[in-house]
């Protein structure tokens, strides 16, 4: 073979690796997005099932806080979104000791399963997050610009703790 | 929930895996949900196979580490994989052990949508996952939610994959062993059960044998049932080998001791032969591994002593022998711990996976080109041949990971 042909072969198998990264990216970015789109929702449904905690618990100022956290929470936007469901997290963990004996079972269930879902949910975001930012941070992607102008995707670190009242003493260093 | 499960070990042959994925299903299924279980069958004609099962070709044994793994590869497998994919419409697909080369990885490559992967094995001994680790990086990556079954799954999960897992235990059927009867015919006094492969030092029946002069210097009327499968040893008189017992009697075995014995030196990942017993209402005495040490709850619902200590483990077994409260007290606090381990409950962890990983899009070919549905005529994969390409593929990757 010639030397133009083997130029041709190595062009060729760039061009195809260089196509099925950039399409293995555009994948990861569409996981990125769809494991955010479910964290969203399980957050949303945590600040939901917060507030219709709040007309339960006896009058005081934590009862306030949780319901000013959880407004907070529903109206935020990506924007600052960690320090606000920080904050639900928190005053979730500071009702814990408030919460009447005879809550509705529905109550107290919906509580529960919005919370462990935000955790499976940040746990699968922050993964597809680090696989991402792992490819990304190669040599040629990053070379090549193969992620086009979409931003990095970045982590979504809270405590997503409800129980652990040991938090709950103002001592909160949110991660 | 339409469901897809994958299992990657033959349906036909006992193991670890295929009885989680048919616990599993079984759960599913009776929770109301749609399931179809992909796995490899080696005789789908008489094999009894659950309606909830469709054949995903046969598997070609491969020496493997030491041990012969039974896998499926192949064309064949390819073309069912993908028609069981694009029949399935699933809203999830869930895959078992994706790294082993079996139908799971297939299925991973040849689908995109919302994917969960359960993680099983605890042991990082292969260089070769890492070697395969980056190659299935582009596979690996697809999936949504990991799960691992133990903390030591989950160690290989983070180390040679890099990525991370949430932990759901294996699951017990607890009613299968609660209230279950001691076996016939045992001779009144003391009784310590074992049970675990004989002939495998690690399961530590030497330690045991060890411990028994001087467990019989404090117990005189002590008696210890060794239960499973291998070659028995030379035992003294107050040992009764009962071999090799079936499902069905399992539980009655562990019902028939007063105290249940693990004195497995190493290499357990999980402990769920403990989780058994405890559901059987027996108190259990182990080795102070971490996966026992976990169950135990740091020895709250059952004694722990050093691991290889046999005076140690003598001492401990006297003691509760002798204590009549004790072992009530541990019984009763074993009961409440099994609940946490029950397939109820780990259905329920599983679910709220699917629930939150899955959007409205369901699982579909990665590639979906307008092939037509292609009838197969037939035709097993040729066992010889692939079983010779892959011993020959595997020859050199382990000529090249070979420290």
């Amino acid at each position: 073979m010639s030397t133009a042909a083997y130029v041709v072969l190595a062009v060729v198998l760039l061009a195809s690796y260089v196509t099925w990264t950039a399409g293995r990216l555009d994948r990861m970015h569409a996981r990125v997005d769809a494991a955010w789109a479910a964290l969203d929702a399980q957050l949303v449904r945590r600040a939901a099932a917060a507030r219709a905690l709040v007309p339960l618990l006896p009058a005081g100022p934590e009862a306030r806080a949780l319901d000013e956290a959880a407004f907070a929470a529903l109206e935020a936007g990506q924007h600052g979104r960690e320090a606000v469901e920080n904050d639900l997290s928190r005053a979730l963990r500071q009702v814990g000791a408030l919460i009447p004996a005879d809550l509705p079972e529905q109550t107290r269930a919906e509580l529960e399963t919005a919370s462990s879902r935000v955790g499976l949910a940040r746990s699968f975001h922050n993964s597809a997050v680090n696989d991402t930012r792992a490819l990304r941070r190669r040599r040629l992607p990053r070379a090549l610009r193969l992620a086009g102008h979409r931003a990095m995707p970045v982590g979504f670190d809270i405590n997503d703790d409800i129980h652990d009242s040991s938090w709950g003493d103002g001592t909160d260093t949110s991660t | 929930m339409r469901i897809g499960i994958v299992c990657p070990y033959t349906w036909d042959v006992p193991g670890g895996v295929q009885a989680h994925v048919r616990d599993l299903a079984e759960s599913l299924l009776a929770l109301g949900h749609e399931v179809s279980v992909l796995t490899p069958v080696d005789d789908p004609d008489t094999a009894d196979l659950p309606s909830y099962v469709v054949p995903g070709g046969r598997a070609v044994p491969v020496p493997y580490n030491g041990s012969v793994a039974r896998l499926t590869f192949g064309p064949l497998s390819l073309t069912r994989t993908r028609r069981w994919l694009r029949k399935g419409r699933f809203d999830v697909l869930h895959l078992h052990e994706p790294t082993v080369p079996s139908l799971s990885m297939i299925a991973c490559f040849a689908a995109r949508g919302p994917m969960v992967a359960t993680f099983h094995t605890a042991t990082a001994r292969s260089r070769a996952l890492q070697v395969f680790g980056t190659a299935m990086q582009p596979g690996l990556e697809k999936i949504t939610g990991r799960i691992a079954v133990s903390p030591a799954a989950r160690r290989v999960v983070v180390e040679h994959l890099g990525h991370d897992a949430v932990l759901i235990p294996n699951g017990v059927r607890v009613s299968a062993f609660a209230g279950a009867r001691p076996l016939d015919g045992l001779s009144a006094g003391p009784r310590v059960v074992f049970l675990g492969r004989i002939d495998e030092d690690r399961k530590g029946l030497a330690v045991l044998l060890d411990a028994l002069p001087r467990l019989v210097k404090q117990v005189p009327d002590v008696q210890v049932l060794v239960a499973g499968p291998g070659d028995p040893p030379e035992v003294p008189p107050n040992v009764r080998v009962l071999g090799l017992v079936s499902a069905e009697d399992k539980p009655r075995v562990f019902a028939s001791g007063d105290v249940y014995c693990a004195p497995n030196t190493h290499g357990e990942s999980f402990g769920i032969v403990l989780i058994e017993a405890m559901a059987a209402g027996t108190p259990v005495v182990a080795s102070d591994l971490e996966a026992f040490r976990r169950v135990l709850e740091d020895g709250d619902a059952g004694v722990l002593f050093p691991v290889g200590d046999s005076a140690a483990l003598a001492d401990a077994l006297a003691d509760l022998l002798r204590d009549e409260d004790r072992r009530a007290a541990l019984s009763a606090t074993g009961s409440q711990v099994v609940l946490d381990y029950d397939w109820s409950e780990v259905t329920r962890q599983i679910v709220e996976v699917y629930e939150t990983v899955a959007v409205p899009a369901a699982v579909e070919l990665d590639d979906d080109t307008d092939e037509p549905d292609v009838e197969d005529f037939g035709q097993e994969d040729d066992p010889g041949r692939v079983s010779e390409t892959l011993r020959r593929w595997l020859a050199v990757v382990r000529e090249r990971v070979a420290p």
